[in-house]
């Protein structure tokens, strides 16, 4: 079985439905209306010992609430989590053992103690013994700088700072599951770069890690595998690089001309490829495939038409495709 | 034996951030002593013109003002954080303990140390000294026994009763515990003797809402007069009440719904 298994998930929110200020608030109390939403719908996951996820989607995808039903703060509406075996909503002293969670939206850091006393509080409640605790210490120490940070009180650290204290925070009784729910959220390029180091670490010892981000660097040359949640419901799961082979293999090669190229005309010249118009008339976007054509192709088909003044070719990033699939633009098999 | 010297550091590691604040922790000190002050002060007044209220005496009173302000303490003392439950219900701050080893309740409850408490608890053990000086109880060695068990089970009676309140937030969409601090209000007229009040407050106080177990009984009990044996049921009810409150504790967890961004 899976370390981690997540069968027919689902998560149905239900809001009061009310009408804004005042009177909306005393209609409630005796009218009372609900909105349901459904904000994880049916979601089949199973991820084995020492993979990593990337979990994507856009805002309000339920990523978050996947987390939190995948780590016993929410009960399912219906469907059923295993970790290790275990529900985390019945085992949870057993589970809690086993992951590490951390919102990189809100701290679990107390705030009016500094953070060695927070870690020194989280080690006790986990039951670490000292040497360990040490060890582990010195080494969040070396890769995630943390001795700066050690003595700041919670309420006066700044978001850098935090995120890596909460980083160690999560990961201190080394759980074999962690759960990184936008880990990277307003860091600057310095502190990132310092963290997805931290990640890799992470990874490559072998601790099964689950990462939700917007930022698609995060992701790229960290995880394999990709999943993409959208309104609740998962329309992909697949690796990461067999998507990146698909859907990157399409090529932008955007031209300048001379003289104004009558976009049938262009298509006329090159079938086989999408034509698109650029910012002026004297501006084209041939889109190709390049399996089936090259760059230099395209060229010397436009040629004819008009004197080329300028020409450049985009590569589409992995970021571009998932913009694409949330747009509903693409459609990914698994 | 762990879960408790675990409480005792989580709830420990706030002391040092109080006493940060030092003249914070005086001012509220004082504040409290005066406030009990002005209680017994009161009280006096009352009985310079009636001798007794009801059959009680000044000093029987007193031990029952006593022993609320003792329970009222240790609540605060011990699980002020309680009080905060609702704010963290509606900030969606329960998630980080919802994966900790550590029971969640206790995780609520340690999250903050009421410096008060340590003057009720001083101001009401002096009132029950002189309370119990001047009622001339006669002492055996099975009235100490039952009257430090009473004691300790009518402060469990008022913790119960805060915790069973409070977590009827889980149902509230309120960030501040109205509830429960209009039950802490009804609590306050059990520094009274129960025999004063008309029969529908006497049900509530002694069955509802057992603020009765608090102070009235357990009085009874130790002084041997009236009902005193409805003292001794005071651990039976303690031990009901926390049942109740884990129970409601429990039920409202399951409704917890976190929070979005
Ligand atoms: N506690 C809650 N109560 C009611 N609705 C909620 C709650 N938490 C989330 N939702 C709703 O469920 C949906 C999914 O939210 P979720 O936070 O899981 O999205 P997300 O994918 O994490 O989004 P984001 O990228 O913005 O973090 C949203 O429509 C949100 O409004
Ligand atoms: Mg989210």
């Amino acid at each position: 079985m899976a370390l981690v298994e997540a069968r027919q998930l689902t998560k149905v929110f239900r809001r009061p439905d009310k009408d804004p200020g005042m009177r909306g608030a005393v209609k409630h109390l005796f009218v009372r209306r609900f909105v349901d939403k459904t904000a994880v719908d049916h979601v089949d996951l199973s991820i084995d010992a020492g993979e990593a996820v990337a979990y994507v989607g856009p805002n309000g995808a339920g990523k978050s609430t996947t987390v939190k039903l995948l780590s016993g703060i929410l009960q399912p509406t219906s469907g059923e989590v295993r970790i290790d075996g275990l529900s985390p909503q019945k085992d949870r002293i057993a589970v809690s053992h086993r992951i590490g969670v951390l919102f990189g939206q809100r701290t679990q850091l107390w705030w009016d103690l500094p953070v060695s006393e927070s870690l020194a509080v989280l080690r006790d409640v986990y039951g670490i013994d000292h040497g360990t605790y040490r060890r582990r210490m010195a080494r969040f120490e070396e890769v995630l700088e943390l001795g700066e940070v050690l003595p700041v009180l919670g309420r006066k650290l700044s978001l850098g700072q935090r995120m890596r204290a909460d980083l160690a925070a999560a990961l201190l009784h080394a759980p074999p599951v962690v759960y990184l729910d936008e880990p990277t959220i307003g860091l600057d390029l310095a502190v990132k770069d310092r963290v997805r180091q931290f990640f890799r670490t992470v990874r490559d010892e072998g601790t099964t890690v689950m990462l939700t981000s917007h930022d698609l660097g995060d992701i790229e040359g960290f995880c394999r595998r990709l999943v993409i949640i959208d309104e609740g419901r998962i329309i992909f799961d697949g690796d990461l690089e067999a998507v990146k082979d698909a859907f990157a293999r399409e090529r932008i090669l955007n031209v300048q001309t001379e003289t104004v190229v009558p976009l049938e005309a262009a298509r006329a010249a090159l079938p086989g490829a999408a034509i698109e118009a650029g910012e002026t008339p004297l501006h084209l976007g041939v889109r190709f495939d390049r399996f089936t054509m090259t760059a230099g192709h395209v060229v010397s088909a436009l040629a004819p038409l008009a004197n080329l003044v300028d020409f450049n070719v985009d590569e589409p990033s992995i970021e571009d495709v998932i913009r694409r699939v949330y747009s509903g633009e693409l459609v990914l098999q698994p | 034996m762990r879960t408790i010297r675990l409480y005792v550091r989580l709830l420990g590691a706030h002391l040092r951030s109080l006493l940060e604040y030092e003249s914070d922790f005086w001012i509220m000190m004082v504040g409290t002593v005066i406030m009990q002050v002005v209680n017994v002060v009161f009280l006096a007044a009352i009985f310079a013109k009636v001798p007794h209220i009801n059959g009680w005496s000044f000093w029987a009173v007193v031990a029952m003002f006593a022993l609320v302000a003792i329970a009222e303490g240790v609540g605060s003392l011990f699980f002020e954080g309680m009080w905060n439950l609702a704010w963290q219900i509606n900030q969606g701050d329960l998630d980080y303990m919802m994966v900790r080893p550590y029971p969640i309740v206790l995780q609520v409850s340690s999250m903050q140390i009421g410096v008060n408490g340590i003057s009720n608890i001083v101001t009401g053990g002096l009132m029950l000294g002189f309370a119990i000086a001047h009622l001339g109880i006669d002492w055996t060695v099975g009235r100490i026994a039952g009257g430090v068990i009473v004691l300790l089970s009518a402060i469990a009676v008022k913790v119960a009763i805060n915790l069973a309140t409070n977590s009827v937030s889980f149902w509230m969409q309120s960030p501040s515990p109205l509830f429960a601090f209009a039950v802490h209000q009804v609590g306050d007229l059990a520094r009274f003797p129960l025999s004063i009040y008309p029969l529908a407050l006497k049900a509530a106080l002694g069955f509802a809402l057992p603020f009765a177990f608090v102070s009235f009984f357990p009085v009874t009990f130790v002084l041997d007069t009236g009902d005193a044996w409805v003292g001794l049921l005071t651990p039976v009810v303690a031990a009901y009440c926390l049942a109740v409150a884990w129970f409601i504790f429990s039920r409202g967890l399951r409704r917890y719904e976190s929070a979005g961004n």
